[in-house]
């Protein structure tokens, strides 16, 4: 990995541990594991599946805007903007350091779980993290306030989390496999392995597209630090 | 170093930036001295790169500002007016944190610290830090990757008389190891002492450019001040190279009755307030 990119993850990385996100995963994990045992064992796996893809998965979604506000607010993304960064490692440092954490309470969590894909979840979390985060600095680059910040991640939260939860129980037609949240499910349930590499591709399509759209509005960002508006 | 050439942008259609021309050389103190929206900032972001979308041409160390890459910002320092650090880190994670940004052989921390009286303080978090403080601070960060070019706004803002005096002597120290600084202020007696030659922006123009001697000496004749007692304390003034016309003066010298007399050159306030018919705010 590039020095500047692993340095970027580490300061990322230290910055989430400093204000605390670890901790607050930490007991969350703790909550959801013992939550796991209140549910019969019938129905302990696709709990275990739902939790994962709605907190670790998503924590970028939900996370992103409180660390992309406290860049703001302490000015630190203005010397950000004028070093060599460049506006792709920012946001594969955003999205890397996120999924990291929220692979490693997936993981615990499906473990506890009894789900013995451990692999498929491991991709599964990361790759779902990575789409969640990509989405909550798209929106935290647009806001100024964490308000704005909860009540423009709605919108996307129903959009990634609705068809995904009628899917996991039940309500499944062929065109839902199109959507990546389905997509991350399937594979954290272990269902068609056979066709894991179209299902990876999917996943990368979908990444790729929406990594798209941030690097547009990231780099924006970076050029209006300061006040201008452009 | 830095050349700019017809540069012209605008946030509307109105141009906001318009005809701007002028060159820094390797090793000079380039002061940009305006009032508050007339176009320094957005000079800068220029400058700097993050405005793109100009027209015309500002050359920064080889490269068209427009067109640079990652590479560009190795020698370029920022030091911002307002503090860009993260405050639950301290100073020492600050500094090796953005140090780590850069490819390039990084200055020694330490003795940057104790260049501004900050060596024991390095592993204090930075939101323990007074406002001066973190200005030292946010200074050194600009100097930490030892860049050819230092960008300062507001160097010696909020700082006390001391550690003013003592960061406007590491900035003379920059320039003669070879830097070339532009520094953005509103404070003339910092662009007065540091400065080899300042630029006066009004409205997104260039009012006036020259060294802040040439344009007290051409815009303002040095005057001679008196006063003497007639009744009550009169004080009355004459240009310095009329004094032989003046005869109130020429007898109050024969009759020994000045009570007092100095000369007194107009300030670079005076100048900017004559060129450009407004102060500073």
């Amino acid at each position: 990995m590039r020095t500047r990119l692993r340095s970027l993850i580490i300061g990322d990385i230290q910055f989430q541990f400093k204000y605390g996100f670890y901790f607050v995963y930490t007991v969350f994990t703790f909550f959801y594991i013992c939550l796991l045992f209140a549910f019969p064992a019938t129905i302990r796996e696709k709990a275990a599946i739902l939790m994962i893809y709605s907190d670790p998965a998503a924590m970028g979604l939900f996370f992103m805007g409180s660390i992309v506000l406290f860049e703001k607010s302490q000015r630190v993304l203005n010397s950000i903007a004028v070093s060599p960064v460049k506006v792709s490692e920012y946001i594969l440092s955003k999205v890397v350091s996120l999924g990291l954490i929220g692979t490693v309470v997936g993981v615990l969590i499906a473990f506890a779980a009894g789900n013995r894909n451990i692999i498929l979840v491991i991709i599964a979390t990361f790759m779902g993290s990575v789409i969640f985060s990509l989405f909550g600095l798209m929106i935290a680059s647009k806001i100024q306030t964490l308000n704005q910040f909860m009540v423009a991640t709605i919108p996307f939260e129903i959009l990634c989390l609705v068809p995904s939860i009628f899917y996991l129980f039940g309500y499944q037609k062929p065109f839902m496999l199109l959507h990546p949240g389905i997509i991350v499910i399937r594979m954290m349930e272990g269902k068609n392995i056979e066709n894991i590499a179209f299902e990876l591709l999917m996943l990368g399509i979908w990444i790729l597209m929406i990594y798209m759209v941030t690097y547009r509005i990231v780099k924006k960002m970076f050029q209006s630090v300061g006040g201008v508006k452009l | 170093m830095i050349k700019v050439e017809n540069l012209e942008f605008s946030y509307t259609k109105k141009p906001f930036i318009k005809d701007i021309n002028f060159e820094v050389k390797k090793g000079e103190i380039f002061g940009f001295l305006g009032p508050s929206g007339a176009g320094k900032s957005t000079l800068q972001k220029i400058l700097t790169g993050l405005i793109t979308n100009y027209s015309g041409s500002a050359i920064v160390n080889h490269t068209e500002s427009k067109n640079h890459d990652d590479r560009f910002y190795e020698n370029i320092g920022l030091d911002f007016e307002f503090p860009s650090l993260y405050e639950k880190l301290t100073a020492r994670q600050n500094l090796k944190f953005f140090g780590s940004l850069y490819n390039k052989k990084l200055r020694d921390t330490e003795e940057l610290f104790h260049k501004v009286g900050l060596g024991y303080d390095m592993d204090k978090k930075v939101f323990e830090y007074s406002k001066g403080m973190k200005s030292r601070l946010n200074f050194i960060k600009a100097l930490l990757h030892d860049p050819d070019i230092l960008f300062l706004d507001e160097p010696t803002s909020g700082l006390d008389p001391s550690n003013s005096r003592d960061m406007k002597n590491i900035i003379l120290e920059e320039k003669h190891k070879g830097k070339t600084i532009i520094l953005t202020t509103h404070n003339m007696n910092d662009a007065a002492e540091l400065c080899d030659r300042v630029a006066f922006i009004v409205d997104g123009r260039v009012k006036a450019l020259d060294t802040p001697h040439n344009l007290i000496m051409s815009k303002g004749a040095t005057k001679l001040k008196y006063s003497y007692y007639d009744k009550k304390e009169i004080i009355r003034q004459c240009p310095l190279n009329k004094t032989v016309e003046d005869s109130k003066l020429l007898d109050l010298i024969q009759q020994n009755k000045l009570l007092s007399i100095h000369s007194s050159e107009p300030t670079l306030n005076d100048i900017f307030i004559e060129v450009t018919g407004r102060g500073l705010q």
